[in-house]
């Protein structure tokens, strides 16, 4: 880290921190007006932006340091090379996330001063005590982190995996208590029988962070950002292994990408349950909030997210194919019949089994638990195997089926105010359009991955990895995970603004201005690729800068990188 | 390349019988194309899985193809999102206007826009008339005036019946009860009672109080509505006295007793 650097950091911090605060005492301050973007979208591309780099500046530390401890343990320097290089692209990030960071504030205090000086003084003691104090922390401990990886190595490692333990901790508390004001602005205090506006004056400071929708977005956000961290790694890798020279190199670079993308599918397996929990919270807070989300103006940003995912689901399972290819001897593993056979039921037999027992009844993980351990149990006993190839593509047909059902609409139509016959589903097929069939969908695409990775490890162990020599199109796969969980991101955040309506804080705040309208899919979209291709712009340049340079003098102490065969 | 023919040939088969089966089923166009659709992805990736492998590339052609990649990424993810049918912004904007205004009046900006508004209309008319006394005549000007020349001010009487039932229309449409609730054999989703024989079940008091607490009344059916609170507790925040008034008026106009509208059970 330059001393620039750190100075433009410092600076940041500082006009975030007082900056803010006098404009909001300037008396009369009219709003401006953003020229072509308006004020909302300029609130907006600066809001995501900064999202998207505090993501993986907390996303990314969280695997860092048990990547760390895995080559500790292990005595194997991959895994600590690639938790250093991830920790040098992170140090960088990191003052972006403050330029942000700052810029946010500006932009929010210059366009909505009124609502801005609000919120702060609803939030006063985590604004300006709590959130600003942690932050300091975090940077102390990022910084000593990262400066003090070559001088705790040997003895001295398991005090600077303590240490990173340490900068998880307070980063996860800094987003748990920013969480707080984001999910108030959403689900704001109530109680049964008095209003919000009523209860919001008695409300301590601790009522408005618990809020309806706090704990599910905290959850929510942190497996989102570890993914987003492992599909940033095996882009780095993708970058990393396209630029290589040697074959040494290439070996390592592959094996970075394959733990990135790793990272990233483990975490993302969890996050289509996170986001359920999350929208059955705020159609628990409000039952108008699910019909706008899913069936009127937002319905169709649904739709997006359906394909979204089914890609995602699609490149990080072609991964796994085209990791398996290089694989000598993978035509030896094979798998018991009875894995095909319930990944073609389940999409079917769980629609069924959700429809009589929808979540979270508990009776619905009575299907779902013995449906899903059958062929661990039926294989026992039932020595009737396919091979692995016969699995995976079993597996890929019933993704395009999983995917298919999570597409299909209830009708094609941007509200159901506009339904009519011909765009409408037919009354008997209407179950494709619920929510059983929605997350029986999601199941199977989580299980067929799951069952994917089996194979892959018994691969592993049956057969011989030959790293560094992986399809090259394996590379523009990881280049696509990382683009496309950013955009379903950007997709998924302007979703989750665009639930409070027409109010800043709903239905406690209205927003007056004209533009408290819900926008259209494509021209969110249009923003959402932009600021994506914004953010990919900042990262590929901090990649360039940190690890390009240093690639030639940075090698030599970490030990060799696998050779090519190497387990 | 006989291997892609082969898949696309089996793809289109697919495609083909799923389009038979789902015209026969009678869904309507779109879907039965949207079904052959999922059969081209489906042909689509068990042709990328047997492609064979791509050959490295390294520097500029590397970074050429990088960049491609990103433009071609860029191009669908906005054409696939602008595909999908749009919501009209403007069917939003009129409403949240309408909802709007009253609580701006209340603000202390409102007050101040309104009387800004009110001199900037002051001072046109008070224009107007100095250049009507002008061409007129100073004698002339008191008598137009006073029979009420365009200059007078608007009418402020109150709303009368009809007025108040078209208020209550335009709340049911602006609050979007049509969400939760059918009436006049639109909208509703199950979520909440069927409202066209509300009229035979309920005053004008009633409806209101269920409005402005959803747990003072129950319909019979929907006691689990009734205990998760599905009906939101926001309108008394929301809406105007006046508006809750025009809505209850017009709602219980609705005695159509064809309509098995529940037995409301009262709470509170």
């Amino acid at each position: 880290m330059k001393t620039w650097h750190r100075g433009l950091l410092a600076l940041c911090a500082l006009l975030a921190l007082f900056g803010g605060a006098a404009f909001a005492q300037a008396p009369g301050a009219p709003p401006v007006e953003f020229p072509y973007t308006g004020n909302r979208t300029a609130v907006w591309i600066v809001a995501q932006l900064h999202i998207l780099f505090a993501a993986f500046i907390l996303g990314a530390p969280i695997f860092v340091v048990i990547s760390e401890w895995l080559g500790y343990r292990k005595q194997d320097p991959r895994y600590d090379r690639l938790a250093k290089e991830v920790m040098k692209v992170t140090v960088i990030l990191y003052s972006m996330t403050a330029l942000t960071g700052g810029l946010f504030i500006f932009v929010l205090l210059a366009t909505y001063p009124q609502f801005t000086t609000w919120l702060i003084n609803h939030f006063f003691l985590v604004f300006a005590v709590i959130y600003p104090l942690l932050f300091i922390g975090e940077t102390i401990l990022l910084y000593m982190y990262f400066y003090s990886w070559d001088a705790w190595k040997g003895d001295k490692k398991a005090r600077h995996i303590a240490l990173g333990v340490v900068l998880n901790l307070i980063g996860t508390i800094t987003l748990f208590v920013i969480d707080g004001p984001t999910s108030f602005m959403n689900t704001p205090v109530k109680a049964e029988g008095v209003s919000p506006t009523e209860f919001l004056m008695t409300a301590t400071l601790w009522d408005k962070i618990y809020n309806y929708s706090w704990m599910p977005m905290n959850l929510h956000r942190l497996v989102g950002n570890v993914t987003f961290g492992g599909f940033i790694t095996g882009l780095v890798a993708a970058y990393m292994y396209m630029a290589a020279k040697k074959d040494d190199e290439r070996a390592y670079y592959d094996w970075m990408g394959f733990v990135g993308n790793l990272i990233g599918v483990g975490a993302l397996l969890f996050l289509p349950f996170m986001g359920y929990l999350l929208a059955y919270e705020l159609c628990d807070y409000d039952a108008s909030i699910c019909p706008y989300m899913m069936a009127d103006q937002l319905s169709m940003f649904f739709e997006m997210q359906g394909a979204m995912v089914g890609l995602i689901f699609l490149a990080s399972n072609y991964y796994i194919w085209l990791s398996m290819k290089r694989i000598e001897g993978v035509e030896r593993v094979r798998m018991t019949i009875f894995a095909p056979i319930v990944m073609v039921a389940l999409p079917f037999v769980m629609t069924w089994g959700w429809t009589m027992f929808p979540v979270p009844d508990p009776r619905s993980l009575a299907i779902l638990i013995p449906l899903a351990l059958l062929p661990v149990v039926l294989g026992r006993f039932i020595p009737l195997t396919v091979s692995a190839r016969t699995v995976i593509k079993v597996g890929f047909l019933m993704v395009v089926v999983g995917d298919a059902i999570w597409l299909t609409p209830h009708g094609f139509v941007p509200t159901g105010a506009k339904l009519v016959a011909d765009l409408e589903l037919p009354s008997d097929w209407n179950f494709l359009a619920l929510m059983p069939a929605k997350n029986s969908a999601a199941f199977t695409l989580v299980f067929v991955t799951v069952v994917n990775y089996i194979i892959y490890n018994r691969a592993i162990s049956q057969g011989t990895i030959v790293w560094g020599k992986i399809d090259f199109t394996s590379q523009f796969v990881l280049v696509f995970l990382a683009f496309s969980a950013i955009w379903t991101m950007g997709l998924m955040g302007a979703v989750r603004s665009l639930l409070r309506k027409y109010f800043h804080t709903y239905n406690l705040l209205p927003d007056f201005t004209p533009e408290s309208f819900t926008p259209t899919l494509s021209y969110s979209a249009w923003w959402i690729t932009a600021i994506t291709v914004a953010f990919y712009v900042v990262v590929s340049f901090a990649i360039f800068v940190t690890l390009r340079p240093t690639e030639a003098k940075a090698h030599a102490p970490e030990g060799s990188p696998a050779p090519a065969g190497a387990k | 390349m006989g291997n892609v023919i082969k898949k696309l040939v089996v793809g289109l088969i697919v495609g083909a019988v799923l389009l038979g089966i789902t015209k026969a089923l009678e869904f309507p166009t779109v879907f039965q194309w949207m079904f052959f659709a999922y059969a081209l992805l489906g042909t689509a990736v068990f042709i990328i899985l047997d492609l064979p492998s791509l050959k490295p590339v390294s520097g500029v052609k590397a970074v050429g193809a990088l960049v491609i990649f990103y433009i071609v990424l860029c191009v669908v993810y906005i054409a696939g999102a602008s595909l999908w049918p749009q919501y009209d912004p403007e069917d939003e904007k009129g409403k949240i206007e309408k909802i709007l205004k009253p609580k701006r009046a209340a603000t202390e900006q409102g007050k101040a826009e309104e009387l800004i508004a009110r001199a900037k209309a002051l001072d046109e008319q008070a224009k107007a008339l100095a250049a009507r006394i002008k061409a007129l005549g100073g004698d002339q000007a008191p008598a137009a005036q006073a029979a009420g020349g365009p200059g007078s001010p608007p009418s402020t009487t109150g709303a009368g019946s009809g007025d108040l039932l078209k208020i209550g229309e335009d709340q049911w449409q602006l609050q979007e009860c049509y969400n939760c609730h059918k009436l006049r054999g639109e909208g509703g989703k199950k979520r909440g009672p069927e409202l066209d024989n509300i009229g035979n079940l309920l005053t004008v008091d009633d409806i209101k109080q269920k409005i402005l607490d959803p747990k003072s009344w129950m319909a019979e059916g929907f006691e689990k509505e009734y205990e998760k609170g599905k009906m939101p507790d926001k309108y008394k925040d929301l809406m105007e006295e006046t508006d809750v008034v025009a809505l209850a008026t017009w709602l219980v106009t609705f005695k159509n007793t064809s309509v098995n509208t529940p037995k409301p059970i009262k709470k509170k």
